[in-house]
């Protein structure tokens, strides 16, 4: 770089992604801290490993292909041209956001001088990869093998969800252009769709021993450690405020961008390119956040675990319209996101005997699919992009967003690329052996050899001091 | 291997090359390292899973043998 203003924009641009990176791995810390205050104390450590090890298989396959996937699939293939080539195929030519540039063997996959961006990029987006991995994690605790898991974690870390952000959470995506689909904090393309596959593992997987009576009747089976608990929500709240900043583009000058001849506008920016601030998403978010705990804690009746995760029900319902939301809005879409949530889970529970340890079906995902509708309703005539304005199934330019293409949207979202694939992907593993831990070591528990190898070391311990 | 050995001839170049790490051309092959290494990974877990899981259901312990192995209450 030899002009210092473009120079320090694209420094600033890269500090400010990295900045967001460390501030996510607080969600990770956060998960890792619920999961094993959920957990009973026999499960403890295997728990831990399971949701800690996601980390560098995720990130492994996001270097090798869930990286290239993104920038590859906006067409679908085939659904919409891109407007960079005008093609509907993969976006593998020479284009300047083409995939083919973040192929793991590109010179630009490294340290390279040529290129400040896309290193704190492809990381921001890898630590979306990580939640996603990470909510299904909570869901199907103390019972999952680790080697299930981790293929879980890769197929919907490293392949369905960039894929759903490819088609709905990229600037060049066919759902913007074909249903005006809006989604900037991604109440959609991480929550719904991972709330989804979460919920199709556990249609496969089944409950814990003896969280149903032999009538039907759902056991509780509550947090063993609510502090770990307490601390971990907060932590994820905080990591969500990296999250947040992390859809944002920090500085873009519109005017060149759209094609507006002596316009200059710089301003920040959502994901697809059009303007908002980090200031009014800020109070969006604690606004959200706030209508999240007051309606959770109501309807709970004071529990603190349902509380504190209807806090983070709340901002993921308001997060598809954040961007353009008034903090009130927000505080009320919240709130009946969180009814949504909870009446379902229940309702969920009871009918078809789905356990769901962590409530992560139901946090996530239903909280997400009814932020997407919501969304359609709250924000309709608004363009999903501000390259062109067209109307829905066209595909050439960016239909409005609509109702009907946010409820099909979050259809695609939680069913499509979530559900489903999750349902098949845990069928192929329990058809070969490999879904489920044994009966036995469930009912011990998976830190049987681990706490008896403890014990045994306290007392060699203990009788050399006598 | 090394790719930059003066940092003022290399900045100074009319087109400064951009990747700067050892081995530059290699790629292809590091990633095909990385390949092998992540489902090598997979492979070793498994059969490791396995056998641990295994020996585990093989005990005969019951629902609440875990507290008396718990060493601090």
């Amino acid at each position: 770089m030899t002009d210092q203003l473009a120079a320090l924009t694209t420094i600033f641009t890269e500090f400010y992604y990295w900045i967001t990176v460390v501030l996510m791995f607080l969600i990770h810390v956060g998960f890792c801290m619920y999961e094993v205050g959920a957990s009973r104390y026999k499960h403890h450590q295997h728990t831990l490993m399971k949701n800690t090890m996601l980390i560098p298989l995720v990130t492994v396959t996001w270097f090798l292909f869930g990286w290239w996937i993104y920038w590859a699939f906006p067409t679908g293939p085939g659904l919409a041209p891109s407007i960079m080539n005008e093609s509907a195929a993969l976006i593998t030519d020479e284009s300047t956001f083409s995939a083919k540039w973040y192929q793991p063997n590109t010179e630009y996959m490294a340290v390279n001088l040529g290129d400040h961006i896309s290193g704190v990029f492809w990381a921001a987006f890898l630590l979306f990869s990580w939640t996603a991995a990470s909510i299904v994690s909570g869901a199907v605790i103390e019972r999952i093998t680790t080697f299930a898991f981790g293929i879980l974690a890769i197929a919907i870390g490293s392949v369905f969800w960039t894929i759903d952000a490819a088609w709905g959470w990229h600037f060049d995506g066919w759902m913007l252009k074909l249903l005006g689909y809006h989604d900037a904090y991604a109440s959609g393309v991480i929550h719904a769709i991972a709330g989804g596959f979460a919920l199709g593992v556990l249609i496969v997987l089944g409950p814990r021993i003896g969280k149903f009576s032999s009538s039907g009747e759902p056991r509780n089976i509550g947090p063993r450690n609510p502090w770990l608990v307490t601390i971990g929500l907060f932590l994820i709240y905080t990591g969500f405020w990296g999250f947040y900043a992390a859809c944002n583009i920090p500085i873009f000058d519109l005017g060149p961008e759209y094609g507006m001849e002596g316009v200059t506008y710089w301003t920040a920016t959502n994901i697809y390119v059009t303007p908002t601030t980090l200031s009014g998403i800020t109070m969006n978010f604690l606004m959200s956040l706030s209508g999240g705990l007051l309606a959770g804690y109501l309807i709970s009746n004071n529990d603190p675990f349902w509380t504190y995760s209807s806090g983070l029900a709340g901002i993921i319902c308001a997060s598809a319209g954040n961007d353009l939301y008034h903090p009130i809005q927000a505080m009320i879409i919240a709130m009946i996101g969180v009814v949504i949530a909870y009446k379902l889970h229940y309702f969920v529970e009871r009918k078809f005997k789905i356990d769901d340890a962590v409530g992560a079906v139901a946090v996530h995902g239903y909280a997400g699919v009814a932020g997407l509708i919501i969304c359609g309703f709250v924000l309709n005539g608004y363009p999903s992009s501000g390259y062109s304005v067209g109307s829905m199934w066209v595909g050439t330019d960016y239909a409005p967003i609509n109702p009907l293409g946010m409820f099909i949207g979050a259809i695609i979202m939680f069913v499509v690329l979530g559900l489903i694939p999750g349902y098949v992907i845990a069928k192929v593993l329990h058809g070969v052996g490999k879904l489920r831990i044994p009966r036995e070591v469930e009912i011990a528990g998976l830190d049987y050899d681990l706490m008896e190898a403890a014990r045994d070391d306290e007392k060699a311990v203990s009788s050399s001091t006598r | 291997m090394a790719t930059v050995t003066n940092w003022i001839d290399h900045l100074s170049a009319k087109e400064v090359q951009g990747a700067i790490y050892p081995g530059v051309g290699s790629e292809g092959i590091l990633v095909i390292i990385a390949l092998v290494l992540w489902i090598g990974w997979h492979v070793l877990q498994n059969n490791a899973e396995s056998n641990h899981l295994e020996k585990l259901a093989r005990k005969r312990h019951g629902a609440n043998d875990h507290k008396s192995n718990i060493t601090e209450w």
